[in-house]
């Protein structure tokens, strides 16, 4: 967890833009670079946040201002072009689902909110595991506002098995736990489940 | 990948003892209910099983009586899975699918307490959540005890999938009659052989067998067996302790038995109710008996003998004479006839009485085993078992009473066990009243005597009878009568129901009653060369060293 200056120079994938308790809204460090769908982030501050990427978008710098169609390939458009790419940008948001403290990542809502220009960084194989020992994340999941559930447990829960190794009794208990979330919801059950093991 | 698979489902290899489950619900006279752990298979929890429920105070000894599959959302049982979507099979299993296994709580015990004499009957139920494991050996044997600790114990087989021994209690055995049931080829005879072995060994009664079918004497055949293969008698067992006596010489003689006596019955020692107990044998009328009252009233104890001696047309006038119905007498002359043809019915006899000879051996502690040899017709045998057993209560009754004015313990009569097969023909509704194996098995341990009631047909049996019988093994039944027959006079029958009618067909036995603290299935203990050891049977060449030494020690080298 303890990143020297050159790592934060290095590692860091978008910065926060725009902070509320349950979510965050980062600005990518790259136009189109944002982490992928339904993958874990942090921030680093006095206590590290924790949070699911839940929606990428990239558009005009200027609130005002929409994107032009050329007609033309983006080598072309490099090429012929190039300032365009400086006037875009790429934000993706994320889900708070915990926080770290000395005992590690509690899957609990920060005190406080992630501050406004912390860099934020891809979680760690250790750091996943940690936060989805328990089906608790799900729950962040289906509580949240506006957010694209099926898909995000989707998401979110391959990334989880994906850093156990594809540990079949690990898939079989979250699957347990949704199932009593989704309150026995059979047809949506097997549907999510269906999705992930593909 | 399908190993996995399995482990997920519940592994028919998770054998280990530990937690099975939780109790969820239920009450104290339905029984508690548990929810399996999705890692068991609930095709390992069988009915019957022996498992335990730890509660905060106590621990509740039950037996397994039902098992039934559940789910939270009647739509998946509409649409169920696909077989090839394994993991949504490991999923549902244990969350919307799960098993409920019904409880019956047998037994309260506190934490570390012991077994009395007297078990408490369970007053109150383990709480929420409480954990259910499997018995393991030490519950067993703190539950029913073991041969170690005391020679009241008598070990009969081991739980269902368990290797420790359950045992009965032979003292609290003897003090009520019992009862051995189980439909044709369910091992009647081998459990019936089982317990008289463990009375014989520990010396806790006397024996009278009669023995229909001649399968406890000596040598008898092993159901089932492949080739030659024969078990050994209770005379090979017990040798001196055991007596053969013989209804049909000639046919003990020939299967290469000398018998220790011939029992010869004159038709002096048949008293009318004898004869009304072959009342549905002998299809006789109601008023059979008192017709056969009045020829007694005249001629007493040689009524038999005079009404036979008539012929035909002489009983009318007989009749007339003594102011019976013509043609009530006529019919049971004629039935009557019938008893002359058995060979073991005498004028008079030779020797001594069989009655007084048995009542000897009885007296010196030995056990007796009546041999019917051919002589295997129903008739037969209600008749002379009827007489024979009738002549022994009332020598009982005498000596019980005089034990009971001079209160002297050299005056205590042995305890008495009579066993008979085929019961229900002794016992059913009709005659068990009269009877006097009716009387034995109500007025329980008064005058010493008891009754080992054999039946394959529990139903027909008086139900005043079958609920004084105190210790009920029972192997297999199927008829629905026959199990509400066995389980007269249970509380909480309804879960045993079950249990009952899903016992194997060979070596298992649901014990109950008096001389268990609890109801429980047993595979029953192996007849075989570690049983006879275990009741002090030698080998051929120890017999043969132990004879060599004798003889060494008697003539010298």
């Amino acid at each position: 967890m303890a990143l020297t200056q050159l790592d934060i120079s290095t590692e860091y994938i978008g910065e926060i833009v725009e902070s509320s308790t349950s979510q965050f809204t980062s600005e990518s460090r790259e136009l189109n670079g944002a982490p992928p769908f339904g993958s874990f982030v942090k921030t680093l501050g006095a206590l590290p946040v924790y949070g699911l990427v839940f929606n990428v978008c990239t558009h005009s710098i200027e609130p005002n201002r929409r994107a032009t169609a050329y007609g033309l390939t983006e080598q072309e458009l490099r090429e012929e072009q190039p300032q365009i790419f400086e006037l875009l940008k790429t934000e993706f948001e994320a889900v708070i689902i915990g926080y770290g403290d000395d005992r590690g990542p509690q899957q609990v809502l920060p005190p406080q909110p992630p501050g406004i220009h912390s860099f934020v960084f891809p979680c760690t194989e250790s750091e996943i595991k940690a936060l989805t020992n328990s089906g608790d994340f799900l729950r962040s999941i289906l509580c949240g506002n506006r957010l694209p559930a099926d898909d995000l447990i989707i998401a979110s829960v391959r990334n989880a098995w994906a850093a156990r190794a594809s540990d079949m009794p690990y898939l079989v208990g979250i699957g347990k736990d949704l199932c009593r979330l989704i309150r026995d919801d059979y047809d949506r059950l097997s549907s999510i489940m269906r999705r992930i093991s593909q | 990948m399908n190993d996995l698979w399995n482990n997920l489902n519940g592994s028919p290899n998770i054998q280990d003892g530990g937690e099975i489950g939780v109790v969820t619900q239920g009450s104290l006279t339905e029984g508690v209910e548990m929810k399996l752990n999705p890692d068991r298979s609930v095709e390992d929890v069988k009915a019957g099983k022996f498992v335990v429920i730890e509660g905060y105070k106590n621990q509740f000894f039950s037996m397994i009586t039902d098992l039934s599959l559940d789910a939270t959302n009647p739509e998946i049982l509409l649409y169920p899975p696909r077989e090839s979507d394994q993991l949504l099979h490991s999923v549902l299993n244990g969350a919307s699918t799960y098993v409920t296994v019904a409880l019956r709580p047998m037994l309260m015990l506190e934490q570390g307490e012991e077994v009395v004499d007297e078990p408490r009957p369970v007053k109150t139920i383990p709480s929420h959540f409480s954990k259910v494991v499997e018995a393991e050996e030490e519950d067993v044997s703190r539950v029913f005890g073991s041969e170690e600790k005391d020679d009241r114990f008598f070990n009969m087989g081991t739980p269902l999938d368990m290797d420790t021994p359950v045992c009965i209690n032979l003292n609290r055995f003897v003090e009520r009659s019992n009862g051995i049931f189980g439909k044709t080829g369910t091992g009647k005879s081998f459990l019936t052989r089982l317990v008289l072995c463990g009375l014989i060994k520990n010396k806790k009664a006397v024996n009278l067998i009669f023995d229909m079918h001649n399968e406890y004497g000596f040598r008898a055949m092993k159901e089932g067996g492949q080739g030659n293969s024969f078990v050994k008698g209770l005379k090979q067992l017990f040798g001196n302790q055991v007596a053969l006596f013989s209804l049909d010489p000639e046919s003990s003689r020939q299967r290469g038995i000398q018998p220790d006596h011939e029992v010869y019955i004159t038709y002096d020692q048949i008293a009318v109710e004898d004869v009304i107990a072959l009342q549905d044998e002998l299809q006789l009328n109601p008023t059979a008996s008192e017709s056969a009252y009045l020829v007694y009233a005249m001629y007493k104890n040689r009524w038999l003998r005079q009404l036979l001696s008539l012929d035909g047309p002489d009983v009318e006038q007989f009749a007339e004479d003594i102011g019976a119905n013509k043609s009530s007498l006529s019919a049971l002359h004629r039935k009557l006839k019938r008893i002359e043809n058995f060979p073991f019915m005498v004028n008079s006899l030779n020797g001594a009485d069989a009655v007084d000879t048995m009542m000897d051996y009885i007296d010196r502690g030995i056990h007796i085993v009546l041999e019917f040899g051919r002589q295997t017709s129903m008739l037969a045998y209600l008749l002379v078992a009827n007489i024979l057993s009738r002549r022994i209560h009332e020598q009982y009754v005498t000596k019980s009473e005089k034990f009971y004015a001079s209160q002297n313990s050299e005056d205590q009569p042995r305890p008495l066990v009579i066993t008979i097969e085929e019961a229900h023909k002794f016992l059913n509704p009709a005659t068990a009243r009269q009877t006097i194996f009716g009387t034995i098995a109500r007025e329980m341990r008064k005058y010493y005597v008891s009754l080992l009631v054999v039946d394959q047909r529990p139903s027909g049996i008086d139900e005043e009878v079958l609920s004084q019988l105190g210790t009920k093994i029972t192997a297999l039944l199927n008829d629905e009568k026959d199990i509400q027959g066995v389980l007269t006079g249970v509380s909480n029958a309804s879960g045993l129901r079950s249990v009952l009618a899903s016992l194997d067909s060979k070596q298992q036995a649901l014990v109950f009653g008096h001389a268990v603290p609890m109801p429980v299935v047993i595979k029953t203990r192996d007849y075989d060369e570690i049983f006879y050891k275990a009741m002090g049977d030698l080998s051929d060449e120890e017999r043969m060293e132990k004879a060599e030494a004798a003889s060494a020690a008697i003539f010298g080298d």
